[in-house]
């Protein structure tokens, strides 16, 4: 057994030694002057290639190179694991100096933190928000024939017996998807409890189940629906949007039209790590302020259907604030706030 | 009709150059899978996943993914061609697929009939790989329509039944088997859960948090495993090759393996569909049934070419058959699909009822892919055969190092960390061990991979219902699955307890 212990404490240095000599920049933490950057840059996607945040993380990467607005090579990493939980704990212990690393988030850096099963202990706290980048909004959806018509249709169902309406959403109790879909019911003075909601992994499994007859509503992001209402195979409700969105949706009510006072802002945003040192600050504040007017952005954030919603440093952490706030009250009525 | 026009826009995939390169490479490594005895398709699926990963680093996602997947598809159904090789000329099966194949395969070469056994084998092939094709061309579609109304209480019993399929049938021993299949589904309940986000068994390692990878568990217990198996236990030198003459089979030949590779090829499809069944059970079934049905069943065992056509068929027939429940409903019915799976899975590809709306140039890419790969299977092993033969006396000394070798770059390529090495070597023993004393270790990856989604749909199902159990026998087709369940556990049983030889379905 103490073999097998040490094994794995060793495995553990080693893999700490790996990561200081794969980040052995973060030597010049405290650069003097403003000769921030003199290495190469990181941008880590705490998923798996191809998700929301690899997408961003990607998209800033080749834009600030393309656009000369970054001279130094900016490569993005895939850190997945435990819903970006894995490397939170990595970026919060490991690379707190390091001013070449950075990372890209979305809501869950709140959730995970909050919630009493979450699995983060360290939160936006344990960062610099650096800038937020894009919004995007959820969407409470049914499929085309169903007898729900509107968002007000929903909930008195739920209100008259709970028990038969199934909601589903392509994320863990208590996460995003969840949130979205209980926070009408939440505000409309529902237990959000007595709400049935069932995960699936990940948005296209809960469309299958919407489309299979196999959930009554669910709960998705505004951006990734538009495909199939295009089809004509669901139609949404409602957005969390606080007013109406552009596109495909134009005709979708928000929450606030059909009764609800609450909107919900999936945000996805950039963060350095806790003890940055200003130069860096400063140099990303500006950096990604100039990045956000560029064309190629604008070109970038159509093809993938991002709204673009920018915060610089200080107006973010102040939103991520409020936001935190938020999060906690919804999660403390769920009863699984920490 | 919109099918044809998928499989055209599947073709321009598959014809895309580095895509043929890509199923060429997969093919002629899957050959020589087939070909070495030790390494079956399971270990070189999970051998090469790192590999492609490497290769195919720089594309946008979804190519990458069609194409890994193109050359992955390559090696599992071009090792269903060369396992026959080694089974004719050596008797001695290169994958328990071809376990059958040696009964006549070997007779024939000792009659100075290799070339035509070889010949036959790889046109049954051939025929049964396109055969199954048509069937996953026709059935894909449609089945991916049916699969969308599966809800959790029929997927959960439809894992249930992948389950039981292969403990039913691994080993020598059931017993082992579900003990097996009993220690993978814990070892999957490691990690944050994705229901509750409750970290389980994970003693607040963050490295445990996103549970074990399957890939490392994989090559460890597989490539690993019989490497440490084949330096500790010095396999005795392979016996002499038998010569291989005239390569083209004779006009009777032919006459005698038409309706045995039609036969195969359709039986081997249809097991195939099912889960849990594979290429192993497809190829008995075939020579059985063959005997059965044959006018002179004395014949058999004796060098008779229908005993090696028909199973040679139903084995690469099964193969094209069990990428049905892979891509239309997500479910990997034998190990190695379960590794092809968490290849897609790696690309954020999720195999399932949407996967042919959101991602058909992956779909239709791989069974395009296919047609061309069988194609040029064809033209390896009939002219070529000789030169796969000689793959067999490759040196241990030269293949351990490599395998070895690929199996550690190839894991920390994807891991990036050395807790997976570890990993690695421990299964690499583990394997071993397990497979020395009979453990069959095709079970533990498959419940690995199966349990949290046997888990999370289980619970969705139990949501569903507001916790009434009943929804499991309630919806007719779960309640079907459940029965087909408990009859691969038992029938088995039963026959053992008449005293039958049971198959030994090893890895496939």
């Amino acid at each position: 057994m103490w073999k097998k212990i040490t094994t794995v404490a060793f495995a553990a240095t080693l893999a700490l030694g790996l990561a200081a000599c794969s980040s052995s920049d973060s030597d010049g933490a405290s650069s003097d002057g403003s000769d921030y950057p003199k290495n190469n840059i990181t941008i880590v996607a705490p998923s798996g290639a191809g998700g929301g945040w690899d997408l961003t993380a990607r998209s800033v990467a080749k834009i600030m190179n393309e656009t000369k607005l970054v001279e130094k090579a900016i490569t993005v990493e895939n850190k997945a694991g435990g819903g970006g939980a894995v490397y939170m704990a990595e970026f919060a212990t490991k690379e707190v100096k390091n001013d070449y690393v950075l990372m890209v988030k979305s809501p869950p850096i709140l959730i995970n933190n909050n919630k009493a099963e979450g699995n983060s202990p360290y939160g936006y706290k344990d960062t610099t928000p650096l800038a937020q980048l894009t919004r995007d909004y959820g969407a409470i959806v049914v499929k085309n024939d169903s007898a729900f018509k509107s968002l007000e249709d929903v909930l008195d169902a739920i209100k008259k017996d709970p028990t038969t309406v199934t909601l589903a959403g392509g994320s863990a109790p208590g996460s995003m998807d969840h949130l979205v879909g209980v926070l009408p019911a939440f505000e409309a003075g529902i237990d959000p409890k007595s709400v049935k909601y069932v995960s699936y992994d990940g948005g296209g499994e809960a469309i299958a189940a919407l489309l299979g007859n196999n959930a009554d509503v669910i709960a998705t992001d505004a951006s990734t629906i538009a495909t199939y209402v295009k089809s004509g195979d669901v139609r949404v409700l409602a957005v969390s949007s606080a007013e109406r969105l552009e596109g495909e949706l134009s005709e979708v009510p928000t929450f606030k039209e059909s009764g609800i006072d609450a909107e919900f802002t999936i945000w996805r945003g950039i963060f350095g790590p806790k003890e940055m040192s200003d130069d860096a600050k400063e140099y990303w504040n500006e950096k990604i302020g100039a990045m956000v007017e560029t064309d190629e952005w604008k070109t970038e954030l159509e093809k993938n259907g991002w709204a673009s919603e920018y915060r610089n440093g200080e107006e973010f952490t102040t939103y991520l604030e409020e936001q935190d706030k938020v999060i906690v009250e919804l999660l403390t009525a769920l009863g699984m706030q920490k | 009709m919109d099918t044809l026009q998928f499989l055209a826009d599947g073709f321009g995939v598959a014809f895309q150059w580095h895509n043929i390169l890509f199923a060429l490479i997969g093919v002629i490594i899957g050959t020589a899978v087939g070909v070495l005895p030790g390494i079956g398709p399971m270990s070189g699926v999970a051998l090469l996943i790192p590999v492609t990963a490497t290769i195919t680093s720089g594309m946008p996602t979804g190519a990458a993914a069609a194409s890994s997947i193109i050359l992955l598809a390559g090696v599992y159904y071009g090792a269903m061609y060369g396992g026959s090789t080694t089974s004719i000329l050596l008797n001695t099966p290169g994958e328990s697929s071809s376990v059958v194949t040696t009964l006549d395969g070997y007779q024939m070469a000792q009659q100075g009939r290799a070339g035509a056994a070889l010949a036959i084998s790889a046109i049954g092939s051939f025929v049964a790989g396109i055969i199954s094709l048509i069937g996953l061309v026709l059935l894909a579609e449609p089945l991916s329509n049916v699969a969308i109304k599966f809800g959790p209480a029929e997927y959960f019993s439809l894992m249930l039944l992948g389950l039981a399929a292969v403990s039913g049938l691994a080993g020598k021993s059931m017993t082992k088997a579900i003990m097996m299949t009993v220690f993978g589904l814990m070892l999957g309940t490691i990690g944050i859960d994705a229901v509750s986000g409750i970290a389980r068994f994970t003693y607040d390692q963050p490295i445990l948090f996103s549970g074990l990878e399957f890939l490392t568990i994989a090559v460890g217990l597989f490539a690993l495993g019989e490497v440490v198996k084949t330096v500790l236990e010095k396999d005795e030198e392979t016996g002499s090759i038998a010569k291989i003459n005239r390569i083209l089979p004779t006009k009777q030949d032919m006459k005698d393996s038409t309706v045995p590779i039609v036969r195969g090829s359709l039986l081997g499809f249809f097991i195939g569909v099912l889960p849990g069944a594979g290429a192993t059970l497809a190829s008995f079934f075939s020579y059985t049934t063959e005997k059965k049905l044959s006018k002179n069943p004395e014949k058999f065992g004796k060098g008779h070419i229908a005993g090696v056509a028909g199973p040679e068929s139903a084995n690469n027939a099964a193969s094209g058959g069990a990428m049905i429940p892979l891509l239309t409903l997500g479910i990997p019915g034998s190990g190695t699909t379960a590794i092809l799976m968490g290849a897609l899975i790696m690309y954020n590809i999720q195999p399932g009822p949407l996967l042919f709306d959101e991602h058909p140039e992956v779909a239709w890419g791989l069974i395009a892919s296919m047609f061309i790969g069988n194609l040029m299977l064809l033209v390896l092993n009939m002219p070529l055969v000789r030169v796969f033969a000689k793959i067999i006396q490759t040196p241990k000394k030269y293949l351990l190092p490599m395998i070895i070798a690929i199996s550690f770059f190839g894991v920390y390529a994807v891991q990036y960390t050395t807790f997976d090495l570890y990993l690695l070597l421990g299964c690499g023993v583990l394997g071993y061990l397990l497979s020395k004393n009979d453990y069959p270790v095709a079970p533990l990856v498959l419940a690995l991979v199966l349990g949290p989604m046997i888990e999370n749909n289980m619970r969705r199902a139990l949501t569903i219902s507001n916790g009434d159990f009943s929804i499991f026998v309630t919806k007719p087709l779960s309640l079907l699955f459940i029965l087909a369940a408990a009859a691969w556990l038992l029938v088995p049983l039963l026959l053992k307890l008449k005293g039958r030889k049971i198959i030994i379905n090893e890895e496939d």
